[in-house]
């Protein structure tokens, strides 16, 4: 036997490389006719393609910009995001939390990797790591500084374990600079990390 | 013992790799895991909880061994393998002996449906019992050996905040249960909380005062103060 197995584990009984492992099932699946291989296609392009941070950057934007948009977010975004059509595959139930003087919010899924998908798209690397996972709850100032933020004592961290199908997002503060922008401009300072909590908002590279 | 997806404040020595322009997916076949994950979870034969729970099921030495995607692979072949769409001989030759039945094969998503499949996604909110407890409200976390519908089974109550005590800050409504709905037990809906526990309460090596940690716990997690 190549590889260990026992009757619950039976994925080692594919091949022992990844590549090979998703050839293999996929081969079966579509054989069994199980699968589309056209819709895997579909979903890889939405995701590659389509569904990224650009979305949740145009929604704080919009909030920055708008202040009853903004109450309403911060009121229920899930009614106002699924009235957009920004709700969706792990995006059913969102929940916006603002920055503010007083407090950084800072999201993590310490059992998975919970994440916001329509709106950010794919989580990246960072944010599934196990050092991620471990850390962001128990010594948050320490992972934002690696992150290159230092948050003043005078203001608070609250982290938000995405232990349900709730979904966090960050309304991160607008910077000064960026006041009076039209909010098509507006979106291009949102980062991708400033909506998770381990980014800034920053003037894009291009207006430099 | 803790299970090793239950890992929110283990000791870790490594750092956080910041990539900010890092490629949505790193390899091409972490592409194809996702599209498969996603296009066989849309036949509805399962949950996103009996998804969470295959992975975490992973045999330790494979959970901390395997990368995000390969995780997901593993989870999605044993789902297939235990839920009787494929089978062991099938799994070690890599080909299909049977079609599928027609039943299956009928709910197979089609890449048209795909845009409006994701938009739907797999809300959890139902309807269901007013909350028992109140914003402002102390409570205190079970330990999460309490909250299971099964030996080992899945739970979303991490170990970190075991009998700790916080104060429910915003009422969520009524969600799915995934320690039931998981083993394919019914969901079970539940009042969800997002109760916040001072980080003081939670880590003994110096926490910041001020600083707080936010947990979702349906309500059968909780007892009062």
């Amino acid at each position: 036997m190549p590889h260990d197995y026992d009757e619950n584990h039976v994925h080692n009984l594919l091949p022992a490389e990844p590549a090979l492992r998703v050839k293999a099932l996929e081969t079966i699946l579509l054989e069994k006719g199980l699968l589309d291989q056209q819709a895997v296609d579909a979903i890889i392009d939405e995701y590659e393609h389509r569904i990224g941070p650009h979305i949740g950057a145009k929604i704080v934007a919009r909030a920055w910009n708008d202040l009853v948009f903004k109450s309403m977010l911060l009121e229920d975004a899930e009614t106002v995001l699924r009235e957009e059509g920004h709700a969706g595959r792990q995006g059913e139930h969102v929940v916006v939390v603002e920055n503010t003087n007083t407090v950084h919010n800072l999201v993590v899924c310490t059992l998975c990797s919970c994440y916001p998908w329509p709106l950010l798209g794919v989580p990246p690397a960072w944010y599934k790591s196990d050092a991620y996972r471990s850390r962001a709850v128990s010594e948050p100032r320490a992972v934002l500084s690696e992150f290159g933020i230092d948050i003043p004592k005078s203001r608070s961290v609250r982290v938000w374990d995405s232990t349900a199908e709730i979904r966090y997002l960050v309304l991160p503060i607008q910077p000064k600079e960026s006041i009076g922008l039209p909010a098509p401009e507006l979106a291009k300072w949102v980062t991708r990390n400033s909506m998770i909590g381990t980014g800034l908002p920053q003037r894009p590279k291009d207006d430099q | 013992m803790k299970p090793p997806h239950d890992m929110g404040g283990d000791p870790s020595e490594q750092l956080i790799p910041d990539k900010p322009d890092d490629p949505k997916f790193e390899n091409a076949w972490h592409r194809r895991v996702l599209g498969i994950t996603i296009a066989v979870g849309a036949m509805g034969a399962w949950s996103i909880d009996a998804s969470r729970y295959a992975r975490e099921s992973l045999p330790r030495s494979d959970y901390t061994k395997f990368s995000y995607y390969e995780k997901w692979l593993g989870g999605l072949t044993n789902l297939l393998f235990r839920k009787g769409f494929i089978n062991k001989n099938e799994i070690q030759s890599g080909s299909g002996e049977l079609k599928a039945p027609l039943e299956w094969r009928q709910k197979v998503l089609s890449a048209r449906n795909v845009g409006a499949a994701l938009a739907a996604g797999a809300p959890t909110r139902r309807n269901g019992p007013e909350p028992i407890f109140t914003i402002g409200q102390e409570v205190c976390a079970k330990p999460p050996s309490d909250t299971l519908a099964i030996k080992r089974g899945h739970t979303r109550l991490p170990h970190y905040i075991s009998g700790k005590a916080g104060t429910i800050i915003k009422s969520h409504g009524v969600h799915v249960l995934p320690n039931t709905n998981a083993h394919f037990l019914g969901e079970h809906p539940e009042n969800l909380y997002a109760v916040e526990f001072k980080a003081s309460v939670l880590w003994e090596q110096n926490p910041s005062s001020s600083d707080t940690v936010v947990v979702d716990c349906w309500e059968s997690y909780l007892e009062p103060a």
